[in-house]
Order: structure tokens, then sequence, then C-alpha cells
């Protein structure tokens, strides 16, 4: 009992710090790319890029100082062919959605309620994949490449830290221009605001001490297919029991600090899924109301028009939809898994990219005119 | 400034983007009124991003930007420089 209150705490002071410093500095992880495709503008990519390199570089160190006792993390899997279709209707939705799983939960957290509306869609999104489970299944294993190889030093079969080693290095000339050029800061006028570089670099010390408290990096997307099962199992109870995904449980590992055994799955069962992001949840909401709140710019904001409520909502589905068929949501692979080069999420990243691009599209032409 | 006419926008709510895409259209929409000093926008939002944006795509264009926060929202004013 002690031991789970104990990650209760952890994980609740996580969500509460990286949601308030999220509202603070307004890190929407959606906008990095998208603004990117719709302004030109490279201004938040790179602070994606501070963001990733960062945490490669306090893992590998954190690695081999003996702190990682599970890696590569638990949850990630062998890359299949299949994940940049995830991570392109990934991009779609969250541009569509203006907000990505994690983005939507503090700005709902602020009192957006087009972010709210959107994780609905999302648990829709979640409801969706549990009926088509069976099929992705079966493409996902047929795509499957490298069965058993996670990371990129697997597949080559070389030292994690002579390929981090590499990367980083390949990336400090390019900090070392943005420094000379235009720098790390931008002009800021919001009471309260964290410049984004430093919320980088706070969002990279979170997720490190994620990966040594609770032996994984920031995720919460099963959360979703959880919620979307729980309504199941009230609405449609004989159903719930009938799909199998809801069944599963793809947790499974030995936490390494309290040595309990922790296993869980999308099932509407407050397991191991739950004990780790439920809190996370959960903090990351009150963090940024809290932030808000101190402000006095907490307010329940819902006078978009009719077509943005449309497309939040349809974002979030497919957004639900493509987290589960790339198993993990932009934050668990861009902070999680790209920076110990896991191949499913530079894979995931490869469809992103234009799907992020492909939903700016649709956003300028449907949405937004 | 007297017979500066100011238009008002009301963008807050709205989803991510959105505040800047209307931002951006309208001031495009209204430049040579800004320009002649006849016009100047005034944006009310909620969105803390688009306090940094919208101010940094204006000075770009060569305007002159004004953000100031009444209550729970900001207001951004776009004018002549």
């Amino acid at each position: 009992m002690a031991h789970m209150l104990f990650m209760l705490i952890c994980g609740t002071l996580l969500g509460l710090a990286a949601g308030f410093i999220m509202h603070r500095a307004d890190f929407c992880l959606t906008a990095m790319f998208r603004d990117f495709f719709l302004f030109r503008s490279v201004f938040k990519l790179q602070i994606l890029l501070l963001l990733v390199i960062s945490s490669m570089f306090l893992f590998e160190l954190a690695r081999l100082a003996g702190l990682i006792r599970l890696y590569p993390f638990p949850l990630l899997v062998s890359p299949s062919l299949a994940a940049p279709l995830g991570g392109m209707l990934f991009g779609i939705g969250m541009v569509l959605a203006g907000g990505c799983v994690v983005g939507s939960l503090y700005k709902a957290g602020a009192g957006s309620v087009p972010s709210m509306v959107a994780i609905i869609g999302m648990i829709i999104g979640s409801a969706l994949f549990a009926e088509i489970a069976p099929w992705w299944v079966s493409v996902n294993r047929a795509a499957t490449l490298l069965t058993g190889k996670i990371t990129l030093a697997d597949a080559l079969d070389i030292s994690p830290s002579l390929l981090a080693g590499v990367v980083i290095l390949a990336a400090l000339p390019i900090f070392v221009t943005i420094h000379r050029r235009e720098g790390w800061s931008r002009k800021v006028y919001a009471e309260g605001a964290m410049q984004p570089w430093l919320a980088a670099l706070l969002l990279a010390l979170i997720g490190l001490v994620s990966v040594i408290v609770i032996g994984m990096p920031l995720g919460i997307t099963t959360s979703y297919a959880k919620a979307a099962a729980l309504a199941e199992s009230v609405v449609c109870p004989f159903h719930y029991e009938s799909v199998r995904f809801f069944h599963t449980m793809p947790l499974q590992y030995t936490h390494p600090l309290t040595g309990i055994q922790l296993r869980g799955g999308p099932g509407r069962e407050l397991d191991g899924v739950a004990l780790v992001q439920f809190p996370l949840i959960f903090g990351i909401v009150a963090g940024s109301t809290l932030s808000a709140v101190r402000l006095g710019e907490f307010g329940i904001r819902w006078n978009a028009p009719p077509r943005q409520y449309v497309s939040a909502l349809a974002g979030g589905v497919v957004m639900g939809l493509a987290s589960r068929m790339a198993a993990g949501c932009n934050v668990w692979h861009l902070l999680g898994g790209l920076p110990i080069m896991a191949l499913q999420s530079m894979l995931f990243l490869a469809g992103l990219i234009p799907g992020t691009w492909l939903g700016a599209k649709l956003l300028t032409r449907f949405v937004v005119r | 400034m007297e017979n500066v006419q100011t238009i008002e926008f009301d963008i807050s709510g709205q989803i991510c983007p959105s505040t800047l895409l209307v931002a951006l259209r309208e001031i495009n929409r209204n430049i040579e009124g800004i320009n002649a000093g006849r016009v100047q926008l005034a944006f009310k939002t909620d969105n803390r991003d688009c306090t940094s944006t919208i101010p940094e795509a204006a000075s770009n264009m060569g305007l002159r930007v004004d953000v100031q926060k009444d209550d729970s929202r900001y207001t951004i004013l776009v004018s002549k420089a």
C-alpha cells in the first residue's frame, strides 16, 4: 500500500509540475510542427529539438550511472512499418483538435471547452480502435520488422552511448548557430510567461525523473482507452465483455524502486496503467488550472465557432484512434522513445510530419477561413 | 491620434492557430488604413501563445504593437509605427 501511495504522489507531482510549466510557456507540441507549415516559423521546432536532445543526454547519462533499470523502457514495441500510418493520422488529428493528448489536457485545465471536447473525441477514438484492434494487430504484426530490436542501437548492435554521442555532437553546431543568430528567447508579453527554452529543459528533467522514479517516460494515452472501457462497460456490458482489446495486459513490469509487480491494460480495472497514468493526468490538468487561477486567467471558455467544435471532436477521434495504432502518442514517442532512438518512435515521427502538413491544409481549408 | 478608428476583434476561446490566422488576415485586410494612421486593430484574446506570435508577426510587418492585460484577457493593439 505504501508503495502505491509513493507512486501516486510521484505521478501527481510530476504531472503538476508539467501542467504548470506547459501553461506558463504555452508549450504546445502541436504548434511546433504546425506553425512551421502554416507560418514557416522554425522557432518552436528549435525548442522541440532542444527538448529531444537534452532528454537524450540526460537519459544516456542516467543509464550509464545505473539509474535506469528498465532499458529500453516498458511498452516500447518492435518497429512496425504500420507506425508511420499511425503517426500520420495522429498529426492530422492533433492539428484539427488544436492540441495533442497532453496539450489538450493543459488547455482544458485552463478552461478551454473545445479542448475538453477534443478529450471526449479521444475517448471515442479509443473505443473505435477497440473494435478494429484484431484487424490492426494482424496488419501490424505482418509489417513488424526486426522483431525484438527496440532501439537503433539494438538494431545496429552498437553501444547506445556511441549513437547518442554522435547525435548530440551533430546537434551542437545547430544549437550554436541558433544561439548566434536569433537566440533562444522570444519577446513575451503574457503575465508570468516562461521562455519556451526553459520549459523544454525543465520538461526534459521531468521526463528523466519519471524514467528513474516511475520506470517509464511520460505516457497517458492508455487511460483514454480505459475511459472508453468504463463507459462501454456501463452502457453495454455484454459488448464490453466481448471486445478482446479491453482484456489485454500490455503493461507488465517490476517497478524499479519498490519492486512491486505492475500489470495493466486498456480495460476498466484500476490496474498498473491506472496507477502510473491517472495521477499524471490529474496532475497536468490541476497544474495548469493552478497556474491559470494564480494569474487570474482561468475561465470556462466556450465561445468558439461551431465549426471549431466539430474540428476539435473529429481531431480528437482521429488522435485517439491513431495513438493506439502507433502504440503511443506524440509525447510518449517524441519525449520518451525518440531520445533513446526507439525505432517505433522514429517511424511514428516519419508519419507525424506529413500528417501535420495535411492537418494544416485541412484546417485552413475547412475550419479557420 | 484623435481620428484613429479602432476596430475590435474578440478572438478569445478559439482553438489554437485561429487567433493568429484571424489576426494576420485582418492586418492584411486593413494594412492601408493602418499605415495611413486612420485605423488601429485591437485583438482581444485569452491565448497566451499568440501574445507573442501576433506582436512578432506585426512588428515584422513594420507595425507598432502594444499588449495589455485587462481582467483575464489580453488586448493586442496593432497600429502605425
